[in-house]
């Protein structure tokens, strides 16, 4: 399925009263939209319900309860048409440490039906802007943590997703490598893409995001742009740190 | 009393907890009481069966017990090597395995009490894991016929620091003259193949011409007085121990623990720097791939190439077939000898193969389903995991064809029919042994081949079984029996009771 195929109208993503629970609720009745080229900043404390978000989204964990539709395409009834238009990014890079980079990314588009003529320069395109063209045909069980990153980064990208979800994208990444990858997201937003993100690091969501949604115990306590969050924390002109602190409810003192 | 936190009780105190916790993961989520339920059970069970064995085979050896130490040295054959075979790789995983070494490395602690406390565990768990089997049989000895059998225990204890020296040493010199990177694959082939070496040394002596077995017998047998084979001589001291001869047993435990306290008084430092270079080997620079990458449309070609180019640069693969075949193929000459002077060694060799193609689909099937290293990136393509599985099952069966073509062409040779039904019963056993690794997945690292069946007993059993079934069809098939139905219906029915129960959802 291409992005012409896809309902305009439809939000990129829409849950609906999305629930989790592994003994004690760790996804709480979330409601959440995202539209077309959006760049959405998820924060939230350690545990918050995050990355079970994402992964119930990326389709690797079946709700409790609750609905998921991407661009229009419920994801709990037909996941195989919502995978073809999303990108899934975890914290630890998924890699075949005996794989080339570029071997990687032919299997990537593969799975994902790229056609070859399509894949191929795409996958050099890639390549080049992240930096990893020189090691294009080294096998990843040599690189550093911030180059297998980029792999997995341009792994997520190959297909051209219309969703890209990304679980702490910065981690393990050098100043230059993380600037590369932030002009990279917001080039992708331009083009009509929607990013959703998780950080810890809220000068990156601060920067970068068109909204900010900020969740805690499974639920989202708070969403909007900063100067929103700023009216919703009651300190205009606060940082992000301290909406998202006196949001959190942790103790400004105790988290410097 | 808690032991001073730095000294070596202390370490010794940190690893045997390490240890205890490694035996409890092995009984996966049973409770300390159902754990000492079934280890009791076993005991009691091993004893009962020492007991009644021994009672009925004691009664031909009343002229003492020195006519007891051949049997007691075959069994000192399987015993000593399997110990050291356990300490080389324990020892190899105690240096590759990053776990708490990085903090010790960087404590400033000596490395001797460290090294030494960690040796002194790889000996305890060899010994234990050896005595459940061994110890019943000396407390049925020391009851049915002699309490000096009782001389077991610290013949025992003493073989392990025997062995647990000797893998030290061996494993360090491997990492001396091989190097850090290929030490890990190296030790664990090696280890493999010491562990085997009675069972391929008998297999040696059964595929030796007639001449030259006769010839090996009769060396056996003469134990000329001053011979290597005396039971004076010093190859027969560790057997003398167990017996409870008091200076056997004396310089058997004296050499044991000299070679141990060798090994861990002047191997500490090369242990600790040798585990620094053993991290640093991870990282290294890639090997480049020198072959342009072709892209290729469609689900079947990226997954079957995935799967090809991660087998074809598996190193723990190759290994692992290579003793496969070792330990398989010389059945092949037992049963052509069996077929009397007009045998065929083309058919004797067709129930090995079937054995060969069983045990290498199975292996092909862990490192393809198992041993998957992004199973989660799989579960987020637009693929549903029944095509994905279907697509690794055709990946392995190009590597499996390479493998088995040789032998089978060679089956063919003896005839139309021998190659067409040992073809069909290669395909039903490789099948067979992929469906229950894919029915069955024991998740694993692809370095942990070797030690692929440690991680699964029920898997394991049913593999050996499965392949033995097929093997033992073929070789009543060939002979023209109906009773070849029998292991076919039993290997069928094996194969039907090891069905998922329930169909998961397929995306």
């Amino acid at each position: 399925m291409f992005v012409a195929d896809l309902p305009d109208a439809s939000p990129a993503l829409s849950l609906r009263g999305l629930s989790k629970s592994f003994g004690k609720p760790a996804v709480d009745r979330l409601d959440l939209t995202i539209r077309a080229g959006e760049f959405y900043a998820l924060l939230g404390p350690n545990g918050a319900g995050k990355t079970t978000t994402l992964r119930m989204v990326a389709g690797l964990l079946p709700p409790d309860s609750g609905a998921i539709s991407i661009f229009g395409i419920d994801a709990l009834r037909d996941p195989i048409a919502a995978k073809r238009v999303i990108a899934w990014l975890p914290d630890e890079p998924m890699l075949y440490d005996k794989l080339t980079p570029v071997e990687y990314l032919e299997f990537v588009a593969g799975l994902w039906g790229v056609p070859p003529e399509l894949a191929e320069p795409r996958a050099d395109e890639l390549l080049a802007t992240l930096g990893l063209a020189e090691n294009a045909r080294s096998r990843c069980e040599g690189f550093s943590r911030g180059m297998k990153q980029k792999v997995a980064l341009a792994g997520a990208l190959i297909h051209d997703p219309k969703l890209l979800m990304l679980d702490e994208p910065l981690t393990g990444l050098d100043a230059q490598a993380a600037r590369l990858v932030k002009d990279l997201l917001r080039e992708r937003t331009r083009r009509g893409c929607a990013v959703i993100l998780t950080t810890h690091i809220l000068e990156v969501a601060e920067r970068l995001a068109d909204r900010i949604g900020i969740i805690q115990h499974g639920r989202l306590v708070a969403e909007g742009g900063l100067a929103d969050l700023q009216a919703q924390a009651g300190g205009a002109g606060a940082t992000l740190e301290e909406v998202f602190l006196a949001l959190t409810g942790a103790p400004a003192d105790r988290a410097a | 009393m808690r032991p001073q936190p730095a000294t070596f009780r202390w370490f010794a105190a940190h690893d045997l907890k390490l240890a205890r916790r490694r035996v409890r993961a092995f009984f996966g989520k049973s409770g300390p009481i159902k754990i000492t339920l079934i280890l009791g059970a076993a005991l009691v069970f091993f004893h009962a069966l020492a007991l009644f064995a021994l009672d009925t085979a004691l009664e031909d050896f009343e002229d003492g017990r020195r006519a007891l130490y051949p049997f007691v040295g075959s069994a000192a054959l399987f015993i000593l090597p399997w110990i050291v075979s356990q300490a080389l790789t324990n020892a190899t995983r105690a240096l590759y395995t990053r776990g708490d070494l990085d903090i010790v490395l960087s404590s400033p602690m000596p490395a001797r009490p460290v090294f030494a406390a960690r040796s002194l565990a790889i000996a305890l768990e060899s010994i234990f894991s050896v005595a459940i089997f061994v110890l019943p049989i000396a407390n049925a000895l020391a009851l049915l016929a002699d309490g000096r059998w009782l001389a077991i225990y610290p013949t025992l204890a003493a073989a392990g620091l025997f062995g647990t020296g000797l893998g030290l040493v061996l494993m360090l010199g491997l990492f001396r003259f091989v190097g850090p990177r290929r030490t890990r694959v190296v030790a664990n082939v090696l280890a493999t193949l010491i562990g085997a070496s009675f069972a391929i040394g008998l297999q040696a002596y059964n595929i030796a011409p007639a001449a030259y077995r006769m010839a090996i017998s009769e060396w056996l047998s003469g134990a000329r007085a001053g011979g290597l084979l005396d039971r004076d001589s010093l190859i027969w001291i560790p057997i003398r121990a167990a017996g409870g001869e008091p200076w056997p047993l004396l310089l058997w435990c004296g050499v044991s623990l000299a070679l141990f306290l060798a090994a861990v008084l002047t191997l500490g430092d090369f242990f600790m720097r040798g585990a620094g270079a053993a991290i640093g080997s991870e990282r290294r620079e890639a090997p480049q791939v020198k072959r342009a990458t072709r892209f290729r449309a469609g689900v079947g070609a990226a997954l079957r190439h995935k799967e090809w180019r991660l087998i074809s640069r598996d190193p723990g693969l190759a290994s692992q077939i290579l003793l496969q075949i070792i330990y398989t193929m010389p059945i092949s000459v037992v049963l052509w000898r069996a077929m009397g002077p007009n045998g065929s060694l083309a058919l004797a060799t067709a129930p090995a193969l079937v054995a060969v193609a069983s045990n290498v689909s199975a292996s092909l099937a862990w490192l393809a389903i198992s041993s998957e290293d992004a199973p989660e990136f799989l579960a987020t393509a637009p693929v549903t995991r029944r095509e994905i599985e279907r697509r690794k099952l055709e990946a392995i069966a190009l590597p499996l064809i390479v493998i088995v073509a040789l032998p089978l062409a060679f089956v063919w040779s003896a005839g139309f029919k021998a190659g067409a039904v040992t073809t069909v019963y290669v395909l039903a056993a490789a099948l067979a042994a992929a469906l229950l690794n894919l029915w069955h997945p024991v998740p694993g690292r692809r370095g942990d081949i070797l030690r692929r069946h440690s991680q699964s007993k029920l898997v394991a059993m049913m593999e050996h079984m499965l392949s033995l079934l097929w093997a033992v069809a073929l070789a009543l098939t060939a002979f023209g029996s109906w009773a070849a139905m029998v292991p076919i219906v039993c290997a069928l029915f094996l194969l039907w009771t090891q069905r998922p129960k329930a169909v998961l959802a397929t995306a």
